[in-house]
């Protein structure tokens, strides 16, 4: 165990330098592009030359570069991401805690979505390799792949919402209903406080959403999982099983622990890559996470918050990566310390 | 080698604690309500504030929760069943609810129904009347300003506003320098409190238009909490408006409630939510679905188009957005005017308005848009609508010709004003090109580098947007034809008779008076032609069939209080 924690610590140190790149390809990429932040922030609003300077001085903007790029790495260290250029006072780090939670709560439960489909299509598949059924579980695959989230969303939507009137159409929780955030993740606040209304329809909100991502990233499960169980089900152990008398059932457990690996590598990536926000399935429900907030960063200009929150991105995917490694390393002896 | 069994173990603790890693990630980032955005005031006189470091006076009196004391168990779960409750959903977004940085149209309209300031709009005239002000006079020919208050208004919380709330909160805006600061600091020299009912203004020099700029949201007074030196951008303690700030969880709703102190015309409801959206799909199919009773800004024309035809209720509203062209007047060949007048000719407005905003602007034939005060179509008269004969004896008398032929650049910014630009840019080319004398080269950059472009005056032409910061004649000529103000638009504009006649317009309190000078600036504007206007935006509010009490302030903001659920 002594090797797995040495492991894991030169993983975690790994992380530092990964930030570090990335936030310094971020400040230079900020800086080398052509026009004035503080002039594109405010767009044809008339404001008198000496106030647009004071709003550079005030933003640091006039400090050497060597100055701006240290200053906020030390505040990146105390979670500090700078301030807003559009919204004047308010915290970068407020957004994150505010968007991180939504963006959050829609990957737990896409995850569960998708991996639930995927593992059940993926064994149907395997079971029944070369049959009619193997056959429909891989076009499955490739058209929930290839589906594209705001076509799928709006379908949804058009079913679910405006023909059968079941689910809401986006946000999180109906606005006239008032719930305490303890945790920022809704469905969990709603227990917590035994607010059953908000719990109902913080469930109705997510249930879209997560169906429509969790069906696109579902196809890759699918493929995933029947290969690697397929390649088990022909394996000589099984072949010893099957010898020896054992049930079907028992076996097919066997086979898909076995296959289960590289299943539990793809959980890891794909959550790190969740977590940064699904863009398209955000937008499409106005679901406040982080994605939308990165692209509406993006569209207003606002150079400090979109440096803010890639920087952010880059612990996540860190800390993320780390997990994983974590885990291979547990389940697979082969990997040395 | 460990079992199988083991190691599936493994798997399924190690994901667990994953997932718990998450959950207590989001739990501490959190940091239970003292960093939240999500605000609440508990009743009118126990304002609950936003707790994140509230800076300076602003001490909060209550800790931040999400319901009433005077609830009941039910009523924190859902509104009471006879509340008359409004839902209005938009895409923009709230910048700042703070009048001394707040600088866009929607946080504008938020504050001005949450605060008032010394004069507002009369919506059904357009005229300025009284409102915090029951009257004022002018003295020194403008130069000196005298508001005397009403007694009875008074914040959400029941504290009185009076002349020191209104010294103290311009003074405020004056101090912390803000966006929207020039629109105090360029006016006001001094203000002051004479007594607790009287503001006196001192301004730098006579102005005759001073009632619409102290009508803007930056001389609004606010609650004493707002800390004298810091802007506040998640601030709910409002002003003494109609309504008070309930619930504001940025980026996701808004909650407004009655102001229980509010001395004018209660509201015809009893909640106001404000519900943003990421795009104007999700919007319109929150409107199907029942789920908001108003569309406001912006729903595509498209969207438009088809709730009509579903039957929902469909309400135009004259827009004070204006798109124009910008000429190089002091280099190259649009340097010679007849060249400036002979691309002015042969423009098609109808056309234009048609073919790229499929109806949804007008044709505007002067840079102040139709319906205010002193407009006159000068462009219209001077040149006509797509007058190619016209446009072609210019370029002739400029010496132009088909085989010589005039060579402009025509430049344009991809998104900022919407997918539409690269065809309006392409449109106008077939325009001038309809002359057969003129060879137009299209060409783009991103907003950045767009905005430091053009003010460095490296566009010959190029295309451009404009919405007031107040609502006068001054606003849409001043910025753009005097010498002293017009850098930004990198026009090299400059005419001595049309700042002696801006700054007399300035200047005079009459408004028959101005208007012989704004009449004069515009017909100048025609003939040197340093911008040519081109269509006037419309705004369209959607609402569900059967809704009632729809009501736009001259300056376009949605009036809360009129709205009927």
């Amino acid at each position: 165990m002594a090797g797995l924690a040495r492991y894991l610590l030169l993983r975690a140190l790994l992380i530092i330098p990964t930030v570090l790149i990335l936030y310094t390809l971020v400040f230079v990429i900020m800086r080398v592009i052509p026009g004035d932040p503080v002039q594109a922030a405010l767009g044809t609003r008339y404001v008198p030359p000496e106030q647009l300077e004071l709003l550079r001085e005030r933003h640091g903007l006039n400090d050497p570069l060597y100055v701006q790029y240290f200053e906020y790495l030390a505040g990146v260290v105390r979670f500090d991401f700078g301030e807003s250029l559009v919204i004047e006072g308010r915290k970068i780090a407020d957004d994150i805690k505010d968007r991180f939670p939504a963006t959050l709560e829609l990957t737990i439960a896409s995850f569960i979505v998708s991996v639930g489909i995927g593992m059940a299509t993926g064994i149907l598949a395997a079971v029944r390799r070369g049959s009619k059924l193997d056959t429909a579980m891989r076009v499955y695959s490739i058209v929930a792949y290839t589906l594209f989230i705001p076509w799928l969303g709006s379908i949804l939507i058009m079913i679910f919402s405006l023909w059968l009137g079941l689910l809401p159409t986006h946000g999180r929780l109906d606005p006239r209903i008032s719930l305490e955030h303890k945790t920022g993740l809704y469905v969990l606040d709603a227990i917590l406080t035994q607010n059953w209304v908000a719990l109902k329809d913080a469930l109705a909100h997510l249930v879209l959403p997560a169906l429509t991502l969790g069906i696109v990233l579902s196809g890759a499960y699918t493929r995933l999982v029947r290969a690697n169980l397929s390649e088990a089900l022909v394996s000589d152990f099984v072949r010893a099983y099957r010898a020896r008398g054992v049930r079907e059932r028992r076996i097919l457990l066997h086979a898909l622990r076995n296959s289960l690996i590289p299943v539990v590598t793809m959980m890891g990536l794909q959550m790190a890559i969740l977590l940064g926000g699904a863009v398209l399935t955000e937008t499409t429900f106005s679901w406040p996470g982080m994605g939308s907030y990165l692209l509406e960063k993006v569209e207003a200009r606002d150079y400090t918050a979109v440096q803010g929150v890639v920087v952010f991105f880059s612990f996540m995917v860190g800390l993320i990566s780390l997990i994983v490694d974590a885990i291979y390393a547990l389940i697979d002896p082969r990997i040395r310390y | 080698m460990r079992s199988r069994s083991a190691q599936s173990k493994t798997l399924i603790g190690v994901a667990i604690i994953v997932i718990v890693i998450l959950a207590a990630a989001a739990f501490m980032m959190r940091g239970g309500e003292e960093t939240q955005t999500t605000t609440t005031q508990t009743t009118p006189q126990t304002q609950a504030t936003r707790t994140t470091e509230a800076p300076g006076a602003a001490k909060e009196e209550t800790q931040a929760t999400t319901t009433t004391p005077a609830q009941t168990p039910e009523e924190t779960q859902t509104q009471a069943p006879s509340e008359r409750v409004v839902v209005v959903g938009t895409t923009d977004k709230i910048t700042e609810l703070d009048p001394a940085n707040a600088y866009d149209f929607f946080t504008w309209e938020v504050l001005s129904n949450v605060m008032a300031g010394l004069v507002t709009y009369d919506p059904d005239t357009g005229e300025i009347v009284g409102d915090l002000a029951t009257e004022w006079k002018a003295e020194e020919n403008g130069k000196v300003w005298i508001f005397k208050l009403r007694t009875d208004a008074k914040f959400a919380d029941g504290t009185p506003c009076t002349a020191k709330d209104v010294v103290r909160s311009i003074e405020r805006v004056m101090q912390i320098q803000g966006d929207p600061s020039w629109l105090v600091t360029e006016f006001v020299d001094k203000v002051e409190a004479v007594d607790d009912y009287t503001v006196k203004f001192t301004l730098k020099q006579p102005t005759g238009y001073f009632l619409s700029v102290v009508a803007t949201v930056p001389y609004f007074p606010v609650h004493p909490n707002y800390p004298q030196d810091k802007i506040v951008a998640d601030a709910t303690w409002g002003g003494c408006g109609p309504y008070m700030i309930k619930e504001w969880v940025r980026d996701q709703k808004l909650v407004l409630v009655p102001n229980p102190y509010y001395y004018g015309e209660k509201p015809k409801n009893d909640k106001v939510i404000i519900r943003f959206f990421s795009d104007a799909n999700s919007m319109r199919l929150a409107l199907e679905n029942g789920e908001i009773d108003v569309a406001w800004r912006t729903l595509t024309p498209q969207d438009i188009t088809n709730l009509q035809q579903k039957g929902y209720n469909v309400v135009e509203v004259p827009g004070l957005f204006i798109r124009y062209v910008v000429v190089k007047t002091d280099a190259g060949p649009t340097s010679d005017k007849l060249v400036r007048q002979a691309l002015a000719a042969a423009i098609d407005r109808q056309e234009i308005a048609i073919r790229v905003f499929k109806g949804t602007v007008e044709p505007l034939y002067s840079m102040v848009p139709a319906g205010m005060w002193s407009h006159v179509d000068v462009f219209k008269t001077k040149y006509g609508d797509g007058n190619i004969e016209l446009a072609k004896q210019l370029l002739a008398q400029a010496g132009y010709s088909e085989d010589n032929k005039l060579k402009v650049e025509l430049w344009y910014t991809p998104t900022h004003y919407g997918d539409t630009e690269d065809e309006l840019a392409a449109v106008l080319k077939e325009q001038w090109e309809r002359t057969g004398m003129i060879e137009v080269e299209i060409k783009s950059s991103e907003w950045a580098q767009y905005v430091k472009q053009l003010g460095d005056g490296q566009f010959m032409l190029s295309l451009l947007g404009w919405y007031p910061d107040y609502l006068d004649p001054d606003n849409y000529l001043t910025p753009f034809l005097k010498s002293t103000a017009n850098s930004w638009t990198g026009t090299g504009y400059a005419n001595p008779t049309v700042d002696d006649l801006l700054t007399k317009a300035q200047v005079a309190t009459d408004q028959a008076e101005r208007e012989k000078y704004y009449i004069q600036v515009q017909e100048i504007l025609a003939e040197d032609v340093p911008f040519i206007p081109l269509v006037q935006g419309k705004l369209y509010i959607v609402t569900q069939p059967d809704f009632k009490g729809l009501k736009v302030s001259p300056l376009m903001f949605l009036i809360y209080s009129s709205l009927e659920p």
